[in-house]
This record gives structure tokens, sequence and C-alpha cells, in this order.
């Protein structure tokens, strides 16, 4: 072994990432790239921590993308002075993160259950994975993953190319999209700026997808072939059944504690809508959630005010109609559900 | 805690200053002992409890087995000792599989019995910190060495962090002696510790998490059977993987010991570069192999009890090394079918020990001087039989990875072309990142196969050493892979 010490090499080593480090990081904001955040599992479970706040000051809110899209938080707080937890988790079922909820005797507040149909009656496991891999991990985390967790954020929210999604090493190879063989299931890649997730975990278009058709086109693509991929039928008899059961347990298990359900239909627009009206009719499938469970709910195409949205790719709100959506929605719930906050929603 | 977290580095910073601060060498060893509790309390504070009773019960049983005259007593003494360890190995590790196998057989045998599932949590580490102390108590009760004189560097030698959960596995003489002066790191000490611990973590969050987690998961858990390319696509990214998680992380706790001023004995040594599988298991987890051998494959007979015996210690030894992985019949295969190939390789070299002889000396440290053509000739037979080794290693990881033997024996059907419509599952990146790896893992090995890291980095220009660290380091950065769990905590 040589006696000579690594002084050298490693100056040069560090001169050399912070340098490289700088200049990426120069580059992606010269670029118009923003802060984002890893919406991950740590992220999802530093908010699920939160949900026994006092259930005056707190609204938890469930369900898939729409519920991430269509929430403007900085809104909702802001007109009814309470908090809303994100706990919903996109492309997912919301059944197992309602499970957890109404399984935890410490959870007595008001939860905002997000239906999307094709997600919410849906038992296959690739819709469930990922709200039960939060779960887990919330159970499970470490003390040091905690403390990790809050380091992270630092770093993150001072560096932009500190985006797993889009500038990771993995990210940045997939965007290769070198093609396979056929027959091999290749997951479609959304455009960066389809998706920017903030701490709160609320996910905002960017301002140049909502300019750029084409990736707004290439999104409704992606949706096609997720359609296509969907041999299963609409969920119909016992399994229909069993679903309905299992959230009614859900939910009278948060009433019995003095807890608050709601169920929104939030906005679609388009073929996507037409296709869901199809596949899902209201009366066998909104309207049963209703009544087995005996919770209010709010669906977007009864109220003039929210029902004429168009979704830049059919499924998700812009930001700007996000936030009134959010504006109504809240009003609604106050004024027609009975919901009361520490400030009022009606202008 | 974990040495690919945020969490550690601040830890590491903190406790790197601490240890460099003009405190008396008793309270630096102290500041050791807190911190590597804290590290290991940073998982599951409870289990720390089950660490301090290992650690007393230990210090004291050994120093008693190293005094006590009398035969009986002294073994007694061992007894509550291996009862003690095992015990609660047995108990944390291997009850849930236990209780398994005894429901399995009364039900068998006729009788409806269906306990509850215990819901066992196995401590991190469990595994690595028993074979810690029982060296010890074995060698106090061989008189090999001296009872360690205090409880703090008893305490230090069985805790100290960058060992405690994974290893490199370590002996009392080994540490504990370093526990006796006071020591920092050199400007040397510090800058190789530091280059270990980067190559060590890109080892595990680049090589390992990044490129090759996703396509041996994606094998190993599909339900279908698969095209012989995928088949073996997924199991050279496993043999790939597991090499990067567990050598990562045994080069990460030698460079994190070394920046303190301590060393740790080396625990991989290119293993797929190994000639044969006696020479793999002298490269593939070294301590636990040198531990194996020195407390149960000599104990069981080794080979100074004829042939027979031999070939039984041989067998049981690697049975029971397969065990030590984890509770499940598939890790008995895998330690058996090593266990065989140990069988098949001893068979040929007794059979033939002149011509065989050079089996394992075929490599390039072979002393052949002056005879090139001839050294050339079994440098190229010696890469054949390394990569024939490899091979064969990769089909016992098939048993290694797979939760079944179902599972097992659907991949090795894909594998060998016996699998009818097999379903093409890896995308074209996923076989492009595997057929670019593991020929330069297996390359890099055969290349490095005689020498060390720090003795290459020593030799090249600084700048070359120094771009090439950036490059390391750059990578880790880029690769943004949040904080995973090292495969070997399981175990």
């Amino acid at each position: 072994m040589t006696e000579q010490s690594l002084l050298k090499p490693a100056c040069l080593m560090l001169v050399t990432v912070i340098v490289v480090v700088a200049a990426w990081e120069m580059y992606l904001r010269n670029q118009g790239h923003a802060i984002t955040y890893d919406d991950g599992s740590e992220l999802w479970a530093d908010k699920r921590a939160m949900v026994y706040e006092p259930a005056d000051k707190a609204v938890v809110f469930i369900g898939s993308s729409r519920n991430k899209y269509d929430l403007d938080i900085n809104t909702w707080q802001n007109l009814t002075g309470t908090h809303a937890i994100q706990l919903a988790r996109e492309g997912s079922s919301p059944m197992p993160i309602l499970n957890d909820l109404a399984n935890d005797p410490d959870f007595k507040g008001r939860l905002v259950v997000d239906v999307t149909e094709g997600l919410f009656f849906s038992n296959a496991p690739p819709n469930l994975e990922e709200p039960q891999k939060d779960v887990q991990y919330y159970k499970d985390r470490t003390l040091a993953q905690q403390f990790s967790f809050e380091l992270n954020y630092l770093l993150e929210s001072q560096l932009v190319f500190l985006d797993r999604y889009n500038f990771s090493l993995n990210a940045q190879l997939d965007a290769l999209e070198i093609p396979s063989r056929s027959g091999v299931f290749m997951m479609p890649i959304f455009p960066m700026d389809f998706t920017q997730s903030t701490f709160e975990r609320q996910s905002v278009m960017s301002e140049r997808f909502m300019a750029d058709t084409a990736l707004q086109n290439r999104v409704k693509g992606i949706w096609a072939f997720f359609r296509k991929l969907s041999k299963e039928p609409p969920a119909s008899g016992e399994q229909l059944e069993g679903i309905l059961q299992t959230v009614k347990t859900a939910t009278d298990k948060i009433k019995a504690r003095g807890g608050e359900v709601i169920f929104v239909r939030t906005p679609s627009s388009g073929p996507f809508w037409q296709g869901e009206q199809m596949a899902f009719p209201r009366e066998k499938y909104w309207e049963r959630i209703l009544t087995t469970t005996q919770c209010p709910g709010i669906h977007f195409a009864d109220y003039p005010a929210i029902d004429h949205f168009e979704c830049p790719e059919f499924s998700h709100l812009s930001p700007q109609d996000a936030a009134v959506f959010t504006r109504h929605l809240a009003e609604i719930m106050e004024k027609e559900k009975g919901w009361k906050f520490p400030r009022t929603s009606g202008r | 805690m974990i040495f690919n977290s945020y969490t550690f580095i601040a830890f590491f910073i903190v406790v790197l200053i601490l240890h460099n601060l003009p405190f008396s060498w008793k309270v630096k060893k102290i500041n050791l002992l807190l911190a590597s509790y804290i590290f290991y309390a940073a998982w599951n504070p409870p289990f720390i409890l089950l660490l301090w009773l290992s650690t007393v019960v230990d210090f004291f049983v050994g120093r008693a087995l190293y005094m006590q005259e009398n035969p009986f007593r002294k073994k007694l003494l061992l007894v509550v000792s291996l009862i003690g360890n095992l015990g609660m190995l047995c108990f944390f590790k291997y009850g849930g599989f236990l209780l398994d196998n005894f429901v399995l057989a009364v039900n068998a045998l006729g009788m409806d019995y269906h306990p509850a599932k215990p819901n066992i949590i196995l401590p991190a580490g469990i595994s690595f910190y028993t074979f810690t102390t029982l060296c010890y108590t074995i060698d106090m009760y061989q008189k090999k060495s001296e009872p360690v004189k205090s409880m703090l560097d008893f305490s230090l030698f069985v805790t100290f962090f960058p060992h405690l959960v994974a290893g490199p596995i370590v002996r009392p003489p080994q540490l504990v002696p370093q526990f006796e002066t006071p020591r920092t790191a050199t400007q040397k000490q510090m800058f190789d510790g530091l280059l270990l611990l980067s190559l060590g973590l890109f080892m595990k969050v680049v090589l390992a998490d990044s490129m090759l987690a996703d396509t041996a998961d994606a094998v190993f858990n599909t339900a279908s059977m698969l095209p012989a390319l995928d088949a073996w696509t997924g199991v050279f990214a496993f043999s790939g993987q597991i090499f990067f998680d567990f050598a990562g992380y045994s080069t990460c706790a030698i460079g994190v010991a070394a920046c303190l001023g301590f060393v740790l004995p080396q625990n991989f040594l290119y293993p797929y570069a190994a000639i044969g599988f006696s020479d793999f298991w002298r490269r593939w987890h070294i301590t636990l192999s040198a531990w194996l051998r020195d407390y149960l494959y000599i104990p069981l007979g080794g080979n100074r009890h004829g042939q027979l015996r031999t070939y039984f210690s041989l067998m049981v030894t690697m049975l029971l090394g397969g065990l030590w992985h984890g509770a499940n019949w598939t890790f008995v295969v895998w330690g058996g079918l090593h266990g065989l190939y140990l069988w098949v390789e001893k068979f040929f070299k007794d059979r033939a020990s002149v011509a065989a002889s050079g089996l394992s000396d075929v490599g390039p440290e072979s002393p052949l001087p002056g005879r090139t053509g001839f050294f050339a000739y079994f440098k190229v037979r010696g890469f054949v039989f390394a990569l024939l080794t490899f091979m064969l290693v990769n089909i016992t990881w098939v048993f290694f990875r797979s939760s079944t033997f179902a599972k097992a024996g659907q991949l090795l059907q894909s594998m060998f072309g016996m699998a009818q419509d097999g379903t093409a599952l890896l995308t074209s990146l996923a076989i492009i990142k595997v057929c670019v790896i593991i020929p330069a893992m297996v390359l890099a090995h055969w290349w490095m196969r005689n020498t060390r890291v720090l003795d290459v980095a020593g030799k090249l220009p600084w700048w070359l050493l120094g771009f090439l660290w950036s490059a390391l380091v750059l990578l880790l950065i880029m690769s943004q892979q949040s904080g995973s769990s090292f495969i070997y905590f399981q175990f």
C-alpha cells in the first residue's frame, strides 16, 4: 500500500463535484425548471402523522391524482382556516388509506374522499400497491428515516436538480425511450411539466404545460394507453357489493368516533368524462356509495359553479381552475353539507 | 441508521468532530460507544436492550470461562453462553420458521394443529453481533486469547457502529487491542477512508439500488414463465446486486472505521474472479467463512479425520452457513449447493492432486517466471475456470433470492429454455444495464483479483484518481436513490 495521502485527489474531487453540480443546477434553473418535491412514501408519511390535529383545525383528503391537482391547498387554507392534509395517492384506490384511518382509533377528524370510479371501484393489485406501501412505510419508519426526511427537505427546497422523477440518473436513462421487444410492458413517461409537487403534496401543471398543446396531447395519449390496457370490466355484482361494504365499514368506524366523511366526485371532461359515465353509471356507482354509507357527497355535475371546467388533458384541473373549484367546494361544504370552518368560506 | 442516508452523514460528521477534539482516550471511547448505541437505536430503540444483555452476559461469562479450571464448570459456562446467544438468535430469527416446520410435521402425522402466527420482529444485525460475541466466549473457553480487561472496551468491541449490523464479523484480537491505545486517523487514513466510503456508497446506491435492483426484483417477483434471456438477465442482475450491496456495505464500514483511525478486516476480495469454490469462499464474505471454518468446520473434525469426515464437515458447515442467512429452506439448499460444489472440487483435486493443484494456482499469481506463453495459457485457462465458477454461483443465487422452491424451479426452467411461451418482461434498457455492468464487474474482479483498491488508487496519477473519484461522487448524487436498506440487514 502506498504511503502517499490522497489529499490532492480529494481536493480535485471536491472542486470538480462542486463545479459540476453548480453548473447543472444553474442550467436547469435557466431552462425554467422550478423546485419540486419527491412525493414518495416519506413525504406521505410526514403528512399522515398530521391527521391527529383537532377536527376543527384540519381536514384530511384521500383519493387519487384528481384530488391532488384539483384541491388548491393555499385557497382552501386561506378560505376555511383549516389545514388541508393531502393523503391522496395518484393512480390508486383510496381503500388502503381509508381502512388505515378507519382502524386508527386516534383519528377522529374530517375526511374528504375523492371518487374516481375506475380506481375507487377496483381491487386490482396495481391500484392498491402504492397506498399499501405508503401505509406500511408510515408504520415502520424509523427515527433515522424521519431525520433523513427533514435533512432532505432542507436540500430539496433549495436545489432544482434534486427531482428524482425527472433528473435522476434513471429518469435521464428512461427519457432515452429505447424501444423494447414486442410484448414488453413499458410504463409511459409523463412530460415533466405535467407534475410539479409542492411540499403539501399538491400536484400542479406548469405554465409551459398549460401553454403547450403537444404536451397536453401526449398526456391524453397516455390516458388512452391505460384505457386500452385495462381489460377488466367495471366491478359489479358481488365484487361491487364487497367494495361498498368495505367502504361502509370504514366510514361507520370513523363516524362512530365522531369523525365526518364526505365523498367528492371531482371534475373530468371531454371523452374521459363521457367514457366514465358509460362505464360507471351514476346511479349504479356514485349514488350507491352515498346510500350505502349514509355519508354526504358532492358531485361536480350537480353544481353549475363547478360543472363546466375543461381539463387540459381531460382528467385534471389547471392550477387556475383548481383555485376556483376549491373555493366553490368549500362553499358547498359549508352551506349545503353543514361543515363548519373557523373562517367562513363564503364571499 | 444506514450508511446511505443523510442522517448517517450528519451523525458521522458529529462523531468525527468529537473523536478529534482533545478529550481523554476514555472519553473518546465513551463517545464512540454512545454513538454506536444511537446508531443502533435509530432503528428500533427497545432492541438495544438485547445488545446490552448480550454484551454484559458475554463479558462476565467470557472472563469466567477463561479463569475456570474445573472442566465440568467450564463446559457448563460454555453451554450457558451458547444457549444465551444462540437461543436469542433462534427465538428472533428462527422462531417463526421452527414453528412453521413443527406445525407442518405434526399435521403430516395427522394432528390438526394451527397455532396463531407469531409476530416476531427481527432485531437488525442480530446474526452479526451474536457471532461476534460467540467467538469471544469460545476463544475464552479455548484460551485462545486473553479476556478483555474493561467492560468499556468489550462493549465497544461488540457495538462499534461500523461493523455492528452487517459486519465484517470481527474477532477480539483484531479489534480489542485497537481500543487499548489512543488513536485518531492519520491524514492518509482519513482520505483512504473517505475514498472507501465513497466507493462503498457508489456500489450500493448507484450500482446495486439504482441500476440492478429493479431488474432483479422484476424477474424474481414475476409469476410468469420467462424467456431465457429475461431469466438469465434477472439472475445476473441479482448476482451484481447482492455483491454491490454487501461488498458496498463492507467497504463503507472499513472506510468509516479508517476515518476514525481503526482497521477492520477485509470482507470481500473480488469473489467473481474466484477459480473454484474454495477460492470463492476465500473471497466472498471472508469474515463469515473464516468464522464458520474456525468455529464449526474445524470443531466438526475438519480434514483431520479422513475423507468421509471431511466431506461431512464440509456439507454440515455449508448447510448451517446457508441457514445463517435466513430462516427458509431455500437458504439451506443454497448452502447445500455450495457444499456440493465444494465436494466435487475436492473430489477432483484429491484424485489428481498434482495436475489439479494447478487449478487454484493458475491465475495471474502463478509463479511461472520466464515462461510467458505457458503463463498466458494458464492465465486464459484460469479466466475460463473463473467464468465457469461465476456461472455456477449464479445457479445458487436462484435459491438464495427465491422465496419458494416453486419460484426457484420456475426460474431455473426459464433459464434453461424449458419454459413454454415465456412472457418477455424486461425492457431493452434493463437488459443493456445488466449487459454493461455485469461483464464490467467480472472483468474488474479478474483485473483486481490480486491487488487492493487502495493499492491501485495509490498508483494512479493524482489527477486521474481525482476525476475518477469525482465521477463516483457525481453519479452518487445524480442517482437520487432514497435510502434503502442493505440486503444483509435481514440476515
